[in-house]
């Protein structure tokens, strides 16, 4: 083809591997969700509390500064408890982004009917679906393990006593306890976004998959007076999962005291769910039965 | 090697059988896939690309298994779809270049494609514009735009004129027909619309209830069908029809008292009227034409019909098929 003669020719240049192709979909993925301001304003919020964190920390470990502007009060200690705090407003935070983002991932190829020319290319539904999970992980990194792992680094950087060496565990429970969250956090949000074309509704169906149950859990807790239904309660069960990963003091111990075990069931049940809503809605054909 | 090749292919979908033991070889440069809705036409073109799997037998395309060579298939084959399928929030051109680049082109010259395929199929002012502003006509058109970007060496266009006007269809297979002189990439073109393949087609393969009713050359069916008389009879046309074949002619009737006939060269137009005058059919109208896609198809529908009881008996007799 030529722009000036309108004429044909066949491509006979590179061509990229294969494996490559799913980077195709994640990064158009992350140019259509970051291609918002409204992403791109929810990102600068969920920013500020880490501001605020640092501003903190500067305060905490700054002895003149922490003497002028809260005296000698214990209220500003850098420690499990504080990070803990930090991951989990963060991955809040990080809810918010997922549920304005995913559908932005799915529910334009699905209400378009792109999906057929989609995946008449070569990349497979696994392919398709892991490009878009890695442009929402990414985008979801950005407001979670990044900032966290920066403020960590800071506190090392600026600690007046040696901290970093005793606290590594922090930072590794940042990571994991960020990277599950943004996992299960993903794979929900594609879920829900193949399953609702619309994406207002897709929206409000993540809070939905996420608060609903959570509901359901404590009426299940409380009728029949057992912790297990806690277990549908997804901001319990990260908290949880979280604290223990940070190695944080036991903030509900005695309410609820969830085994490892069934946390770790609880996710994995869940991912599991949404890797099935997955494999049944992200077709290049359906068919009809019957 | 055929461009297509089909072995007792079977396709099942939702506890029906969709395609049933397809089996031949389809070498022309641009094959029309015919067959009345629902004859399986579609599925055929999803089994080629892997959409869906065969139940029994086996399928290839350029030489690729469709069962295990997917990726490979998909990568050298461009696919425009019957449907609106697209991502009507992107512009023209970045859809196209995200489709180049989704079938291995590197993004420099997936770019430079696009800007080029937009260009030859006429959306070259347009290509800056949201896809969703788009009229029927164009969204056609930049499916094609993305099905020929990367440069495939097998085209597959499932009802390239569906739903366009009679200039956007022209405009459309024109293009198709330009492709197609270009002689770069075979095409495999379905459609309902005899025209449509009869303009751009050398070969075609005709599906019946997910059959294959019949594969011919379209140049070859018209070379061998020279002397062949349509005519407009009433009265016994049954009669008729006996009598000439037993003179050695082949005959068809259909329905309205239509009549298709292709007679040996030693026979004349003056046998057909003694045949009517002895089996007491009138002859009201008669023309001689050139054997056209048309007759093909009905007399593949007919035929079909004739193999299996349980369908309307056909009143084709003594046609090949």
């Amino acid at each position: 083809m030529s722009v000036f003669e309108h004429d044909y020719r066949p491509y006979d240049g590179p061509t990229t591997p294969l494996r490559t192709r799913p980077l195709v979909l994640a990064r158009y993925g992350l140019s259509e969700a970051w291609g918002s301001k409204i992403t791109v304003g929810l990102a600068v919020l969920a920013l500020l509390p880490c501001v605020v964190d640092l501003v903190l920390m500067y305060l905490a470990d700054n002895p003149v500064a922490k003497m002028l502007v809260v005296g000698g009060s214990k209220v500003l200690e850098i420690n499990e408890k504080f990070f803990f705090g930090v991951l989990e407003t963060q991955c809040w935070f990080a809810l918010v982004l997922a549920a304005w983002i995913a559908p932005r991932l799915i529910s334009f190829d699905l209400g378009d009917n792109a999906l057929p020319i989609l995946l008449s290319h070569p990349v497979s539904r696994f392919g398709y679906v892991l490009g878009k999970f890695i442009a929402l992980a990414l985008s979801l990194s950005y407001v979670t393990w990044i900032p966290l792992l920066v403020l960590f680094v800071y506190q090392c950087y600026a600690s007046p006593v040696p901290w970093a060496m005793s606290h590594l565990g922090i930072a590794f429970g940042l990571v994991a306890g960020a990277a599950v969250w943004i996992v299960v956090l993903s794979l929900i949000g594609l879920a829900v976004s193949s399953w609702v074309k619309w994406r207002v509704i897709a929206t409000g169906a993540m809070f939905a998959v996420i608060f609903v149950p959570a509901g359901i859990g404590g009426i299940a807790s409380a009728i029949l007076r057992t912790k297990w239904g806690l277990l549908l309660n997804v901001p319990v069960v990260m908290s949880e999962l979280w604290q223990r990963l940070i190695g944080a003091p036991d903030v509900f111990r005695g309410k609820m005291d969830l085994p490892m075990p069934a946390i770790v069931g609880v996710l994995i049940a869940a991912s599991l769910a949404c890797v099935a809503v997955l494999n049944a809605r992200i077709r290049a054909r359906e068919v009809v039965r019957g | 090697m055929g461009v297509i090749a089909l072995d007792r292919l079977e396709v099942r979908l939702g506890g029906r059988t969709v395609l049933n033991g397809l089996t031949g070889e389809l070498r022309g440069h641009a094959v029309g896939l015919l067959g009345p809705n629902g004859a399986g036409k579609s599925t055929l073109i999803n089994t080629l690309l892997g959409f869906h799997e065969p139940s029994g037998g086996n399928a290839k395309v350029l030489g690729l298994d469709a069962r295990t060579d997917r990726m490979r298939i998909r990568q050298s084959v461009g696919y425009m779809p019957e449907n609106d399928s697209f991502i009507g929030n992107m512009s023209g051109v970045r859809f196209v270049r995200y489709m180049a680049e989704l079938s291995g082109l590197p993004p420099a010259a997936a770019l430079e494609r696009a800007h080029e395929a937009l260009f030859y199929v006429g959306l070259g002012e347009v290509r800056y514009r949201k896809i969703s502003t788009y009229s029927l006509g164009m969204k056609q058109l930049i499916k094609l735009a993305q099905a020929l970007a990367h440069g495939p060496k097998l085209l597959i266009l499932d009802e390239p004129t569906n739903g366009l006007d009679p200039t956007a269809r022209q405009r459309m297979v024109q293009l198709i027909k330009d492709i197609r002189k270009e002689g770069s990439m075979h095409m495999l073109i379905s459609s309902h619309l005899l025209r449509d393949i009869d303009e751009t087609c050398d070969e075609v393969l005709i599906l019946n209830k997910g059959r294959i009713a019949a594969i011919s050359n379209i140049e070859e069916e018209r070379r061998s069908h020279r002397n062949f008389i349509e005519m407009e009879m009433t009265g016994n046309t049954e009669a008729f029809a006996g009598k000439m074949q037993a003179i050695g002619c082949e005959c068809a009737r259909f329905a309205g008292g239509r009549v298709k006939v292709v007679m040996p060269d030693a026979l004349s137009q003056r046998d057909l009227y003694m045949a009517a005058s002895e089996t007491g059919a009138e002859i009201r109208r008669i023309q001689t034409r050139r054997d056209s896609l048309e007759d093909i198809f009905l007399r593949a529908m007919e035929y079909e019909g004739q193999a299996r009881p349980s369908q309307p008996q056909a009143v084709a007799a003594g046609m090949k098929g």
